[in-house]
Order: structure tokens, then C-alpha cells, then sequence
């Protein structure tokens, strides 16, 4: 077996690996269970991940099928991350999405709540995008009607 | 097979040559169990102190070396070690049996299985951090990594290779070594499913 000798691939492989966790099995068994549990709250972030890819989509004006065409990604799982902000994404759907958007792939995982966020400012700023980017458009006729009708069901309860 | 590697020694930034050896023994694993495992136990603890949940520290598959002392004379089981200073600063089982590729564009065809990869907590920086210490080399993990994808390459796998990875060495896998994330494997605790391609390798390799 013919080991890679050159030292700046081995500087620049060593610098990315950066003393960071690396294991498949191992010790340490005792400390922790795998598990996907992050010290933040994944909610508002899943919040922002689900709008940015409403509006990347909108911006390119696919409907999810056709989104789920072109990227290569299973339609009931996009469907899923859509409409069901609790929903965990699959790590391959999230890559796809951050491929076909030319999205940055870590970032857009942390969003997804699938890799720990780098620092605060990351959730404050994802946190930010989400309400600044709530739809504000004036209500259509069917909307409106619709509220009233639901707003007065609840009076009256 | 005893061979030269070079690993970065932390605290100049330079190459330093390390022994990989593959006629790894049962007295390896123990020294693990013996220099390895008293270090991360303590780091764990400090963490977990200063407020770090379980979670962020290294989660592992549980290991009982001492019931593995069959697995060493299994042919389709490849150990590698990699040596310096007298210690053991990596270890890597791997597989050339029993599991192949995932991904769509090479689902079904062989690979090389890595079913355990770990370097000596003295090379983990987030742990000798919690100990207030240094760590000591830089790329044991690529190196190991390394070993495996040459075994696919010689086993006529063409550099593919899969693993399943602890949540804390995602990064590793799907940003560093850029293997493809394909997917949580309920049938192994929900772990990620990471795969390489050829051309993947190829790319790690710096072919």
C-alpha cells in the first residue's frame, strides 16, 4: 500500500480535520448515546429553513413537484419538510436542496437543525430572515371572508 | 505491513513520521482501553461540568475489545494502527465483506466498510481543550481514512467505501472528507450513512 507523501496535502488535509471528532464506534460508550439532540432549539430554525426554501423555490418559479423533479428529491419528502416544520429533514435531501440552489452545504444542514449551528449570531440572523420574510400581501376576497367567518366561530365559543 | 506516514506535530505545524502497521493485536485494543479511555473519561467529565450536554461530546458504538479478539483472525477484517512515540495514535477496522454501496449511482456494487475509526483522545482538540492541554497530531483521522480508501482501491473497489457516522464526526465526513450524507440508517440508531465514489476518493486522495 502507497501512502500519499506529500506534505502539503497532508498540511492542508490536517488543518481541515482541525483536532475534531472523527470516531465510527469507539469508546467512551458510557458518556453519551448517539442521539441528534443540539443545545439550541431547532424549531426557529427549521422555521427559517422552511421559508428560504419557499422563497428560493418562488424565486425560480418551480412548484414543489417540479422542484422535486429537477433536484432530484423524493416529492412526499419535500412535501413533508413544506408543511410539517417539526418534520427532520433527510441529510441527502438537504445536500440536494443546498446543490440545486447553490446553497453553502453546512449552513443550510444547521438550518435543517442536522449539524450543530457555528456560533449565536447564526440563529439570530436565520431567526431574523424567517420574520422579515413573512408574506404581507393584502388578503384576497376568499382569504378574507374565510377569516372573518373563522374569527367569529371563535367569539363565539 | 509496516510502513512511513507522516502526521503534523501541533505544536511546530510540520510533518513527522508515524509507523502504520496492519498486524495489530489484542494487547493494541487494550493499550486503547489502558491510555485512551482514563483521558476521554476525564474530558467527558469536564465537559459535562462546564455545561456541555452528553450530546456534543463523542458519542460511540459500545466497544468491548476484550470480545473482539476473533474478529482479529477474520479474513475480510483489515486493523490498521498508526504509531508514534511509542503510543498508539489511531486505530481503524475494516471491512471488505458484508455491506455495499447505497447511493443510487453505485447501489449494490462492493465496497470497503468502515465499522471502527478512532484516534487517541490526546489528538482530539475539543477533549485536551476541556483538560486545558494542547493536542498533540494533526491528521491521524486522514490518515486512517486514507488507508481506507488505498484498501478499496486494492480490493478493486475503486475508492468506494461507506460508514456510518457519530453526529459529532459529520463534519468530518460530509464537509472535510466530503463523502455524501445519504441518509439516516434506522437499522443502525439513526446514524448517517456516509459513502464515497470513485470520484470522491479521487478527490480525497488529491488525484
Amino acid at each position: 500500500m502507497k501512502m500519499n507523501t506529500d506534505p502539503n496535502w497532508l498540511k492542508k488535509k490536517a488543518s481541515m480535520e482541525d483536532g475534531g471528532f472523527v470516531s465510527v464506534g469507539g469508546l467512551v460508550s458510557e458518556i453519551g448515546m448517539p442521539g441528534r439532540e443540539f443545545p439550541v432549539n431547532a424549531d426557529p430554525l427549521r422555521h427559517a429553513f422552511v421559508r428560504l426554501l419557499q422563497l428560493k423555490r418562488r424565486e425560480k418559479s418551480l412548484s414543489l413537484e417540479e422542484l422535486a423533479n429537477k433536484a432530484d428529491i423524493d416529492l412526499a419528502e419535500l412535501m413533508r419538510i413544506a408543511r410539517d416544520e417539526h418534520h427532520t429533514p433527510n441529510i441527502l435531501t438537504v445536500c440536494r436542496i443546498a446543490e440545486f440552489f447553490r446553497l453553502p452545504q453546512r449552513p443550510l444542514l444547521a438550518l435543517a437543525g442536522l449539524l450543530e449551528p457555528t456560533d449565536d449570531s447564526f440563529q439570530h440572523e436565520s431567526l431574523r430572515f424567517a420574520a422579515r420574510s413573512e408574506p404581507v400581501e393584502k388578503l384576497s376576497r376568499e382569504e378574507h371572508k374565510a377569516l372573518e367567518e373563522y374569527v367569529k366561530f371563535l367569539c363565539d365559543k | 505491513m509496516r510502513i512511513a506516514v507522516g502526521l503534523i506535530d501541533v505544536s511546530t505545524g510540520e510533518p513527522v513520521q508515524a509507523e502504520l502497521f496492519d498486524d495489530v493485536t489484542i494487547e493494541d485494543f487494550l493499550q486503547t482501553q489502558r491510555d485512551w479511555r482514563p483521558l476521554v473519561l476525564e474530558a467527558a467529565q469536564r465537559l459535562t461540568r462546564a455545561g456541555d450536554r452528553p450530546s456534543i461530546i463523542p458519542q460511540h458504538f459500545h466497544w468491548d475489545w476484550t470480545r473482539k479478539e476473533g474478529d482479529l483472525r477474520m479474513l475480510a477484517n483489515r486493523f490498521y494502527g498508526i504509531r508514534r512515540e511509542d503510543k498508539l495514535q489511531g486505530l481503524a477496522k475494516l471491512m471488505t465483506v458484508g455491506h455495499v454501496c447505497r447511493l443510487p449511482e453505485q447501489a449494490g456494487k462492493p465496497l470497503v466498510y468502515v465499522d471502527y475509526l478512532e484516534v487517541a483522545p490526546w489528538n482530539i482538540k475539543p477533549l485536551m481543550t476541556a483538560l486545558g492541554r494542547p493536542h498533540r497530531f494533526a491528521g491521524v483521522g486522514t490518515r486512517l481514512v486514507e488507508i481506507a480508501v488505498r484498501l478499496s482501491v486494492d480490493e478493486g473497489f475503486r475508492g468506494r467505501l461507506g460508514l456510518h457516522s457519530l453526529p459529532t464526526s459529520e463534519p468530518f465526513y460530509i464537509n472535510t472528507c466530503a463523502m455524501t450524507p445519504v441518509g439516516p440508517d434506522a437499522t443502525k440508531q439513526n446514524l448517517t450513512w456516509c459513502e464515497f465514489t470513485p470520484a470522491q476518493a479521487d478527490g480525497f486522495l488529491g488525484r
